[in-house]
């Protein structure tokens, strides 16, 4: 871990002050004038140019003419800097979906990444909806012609689902424990199944590790589950979204699972 | 004063990262609670500081739900862990900036996507070497060295250079190189076709495949199963052989993997 103070100051600087992150997300949109600054951000003058100033001392912009400009380096810190506080905010917003429970399985990369989830939507239920995570899933799956699913537990649904999308001459990859995929494939239509397999349209990998997640990914939309750290699933709480990024997400999350139980 | 809407408002946005980021008590104890669960007397030895204040440190993070107590050890909640790694790729892709400052502060960084140059801590291990009064051709040489060694190149090659080009293909003749992918612009397409040459030993060459691109773009990124390596352009839009990046490592092919990539999709958007 390279944590030195250099690093430990240069963030704090620009971290403490929020004047100076707006400053600077305002001039990297486009370069501008102390005045022109203050009129986009109803911060006062004295405050703009005395942040300014500390910014072109510390090499974070250049005065070119009249307009202020962001410096290719400051343009990464920011950049950077941005990407954190989009993800501790994201960590904040979804914190009852995180908190408590197992992220395991989740990469590396995903957690480093998290912030790909922006526009999701946490789905919880609610007693007067207990079936409310699971119904919003089977839509979005009913719909679809292409899905790769995590499923840690059984669903009695699921077999009809994996019907639907086959007889529409879609696709289904699954990865399942192998406790519970005897009956999965035991209630599959035998003659769907069996020419969906031969055709590559259908794939399941019955594993034995745990799975300690649980994600589907059709072409328009992904949702996410996780265990309690008490071990159980929590069936009250899923993130769902539409958002290309977060389908990639889950893409990538979905191959380093398969990687990881098969 | 700033009007009290405005400052509500960043207050709001920026009020989580400044949590972490403003105490260098509390980020240190984020990362030494990152390697494990961590009593206080192992706290105490690592960060040198009084008890008092690490207790006080403590307890502000467990009431803003990143770090539990379990028994007499402090370790990191879901929400902390998540939080922490994030940090740790911040720390990191400041260290990348630092390391190689010179390299980032002089270029044109336009055409770098926003998502690759959030992921510069990948570059963490990589040197950058520069063309001297007494050496003019350092960085030139260091690039020919690195591309002479290699048997499978993705290159996107933004300038037209008859010394890269004759370069590239005595690499080919050699039958070092086996295979060749070469992003490149029409413009530069046009100009290889005019020069017979390199018409034939690039363009017509079966283990070289062209990639034309739209876009003008200001990135030189080479890299191979072995190494990676970037030149870049100066903001007047000159393009600077003098500074180049290099790296070995995994993690930094994959940084270049992922930018040709990215680019490769957007141009075919």
């Amino acid at each position: 871990m390279n944590f030195d103070n250099d690093i430990n100051n240069n963030i704090q600087f620009l971290a403490k002050s929020e004047i100076r992150l707006k400053i600077l997300s305002e001039l990297y949109t486009q370069p501008n004038t102390v005045r022109g600054i203050v009129d986009l951000t109803k911060i006062t003058y004295s405050s703009v140019s005395s942040n300014i100033s500390k910014l072109e001392k510390n090499n974070y912009l250049k005065k070119i003419k009249n307009n202020y400009h962001v410096t290719s380096i400051a343009e990464v810190y920011f950049k950077t800097l941005m990407d954190f506080k989009n993800s501790a905010n994201l960590i904040d917003e979804y914190s009852a979906f995180w908190n408590k429970h197992n992220l395991k399985q989740l990469s590396l990369d995903s957690m480093r990444t998290i912030t790909d989830l922006k526009d999701s939507e946490l789905i919880e239920t609610t007693p007067l909806d207990i079936y409310k995570t699971h119904n919003i899933i089977k839509d979005q799956l009913i719909e679809s012609t292409n899905m790769k699913a995590i499923f840690p537990y059984l669903h009695p649904d699921y077999p009809g689902i994996i019907e639907t999308i086959l007889g529409n001459d879609g696709y289904v990859e699954i990865i399942i424990p192998k406790l519970i995929s005897k009956e999965l494939i035991s209630n599959i239509d035998p003659v769907l199944k069996k020419n969906s397999i031969k055709e590559n349209k259908l794939k399941i990998y019955s594993v034995q590790k745990d799975l300690e997640l649980y994600l589907t990914i059709c072409e328009n939309n992904m949702s996410l589950g996780l265990f309690k750290n008490d071990g159980s699933f929590d069936q009250n709480r899923i993130l769902i979204s539409d958002n290309p990024h977060s389908k990639n997400w889950a893409e990538t999350l979905f191959e380093h699972v398969k990687k990881q139980v098969i | 004063m700033t009007t009290q809407q405005t400052k509500n408002e960043l207050n709001k946005e920026f009020k989580n990262m400044k949590c972490i980021l403003t105490s260098s008590m509390r980020t240190k104890l984020l990362l030494s609670t990152y390697e494990g669960p961590q009593n206080l007397e192992d706290l105490r030895k690592k960060l040198k500081k009084p008890s008092a204040t690490i207790l006080h440190g403590l307890k502000e993070l467990e009431n803003i739900n990143l770090i539990r107590k379990i028994q007499k050890n402090y370790e990191l909640t879901s929400n902390g862990y998540l939080l922490t790694t994030n940090m740790i790729k911040l720390i990191e892709n400041w260290y990348s900036i630092n390391k190689c400052e010179e390299f980032w502060n002089n270029h044109d960084l336009n055409d770098i996507p926003e998502r690759i140059l959030k992921e510069i801590y990948l570059l963490k291990n990589s040197k950058y070497i520069h063309s001297t009064t007494s050496n003019l051709s350092n960085a030139f040489n260091t690039y020919i060295n690195y591309i002479s060694n290699s048997t499978n190149l993705k290159i996107i090659l933004p300038i037209y250079s008859e010394n890269h080009f004759k370069h590239i293909i005595q690499i080919l003749d050699n039958n070092n190189l086996t295979r060749l992918e070469l992003m490149v612009n029409e413009e530069i397409i046009n100009s290889i076709d005019k020069n017979e040459i390199f018409k034939e030993k690039i363009l017509n060459n079966n283990k070289v495949e062209i990639i034309c691109i739209k876009k003008k773009l200001k990135i030189f990124l080479t890299y191979s199963e072995e190494f990676m390596s970037l030149t870049l352009f100066f903001k007047d839009g000159h393009y600077d052989d003098s500074q180049i990046l290099i790296a070995e490592d995994a993690n930094a092919i994959k940084w270049s993997s992922n930018l040709y990539k990215h680019i490769l999709e957007e141009n075919n958007d």
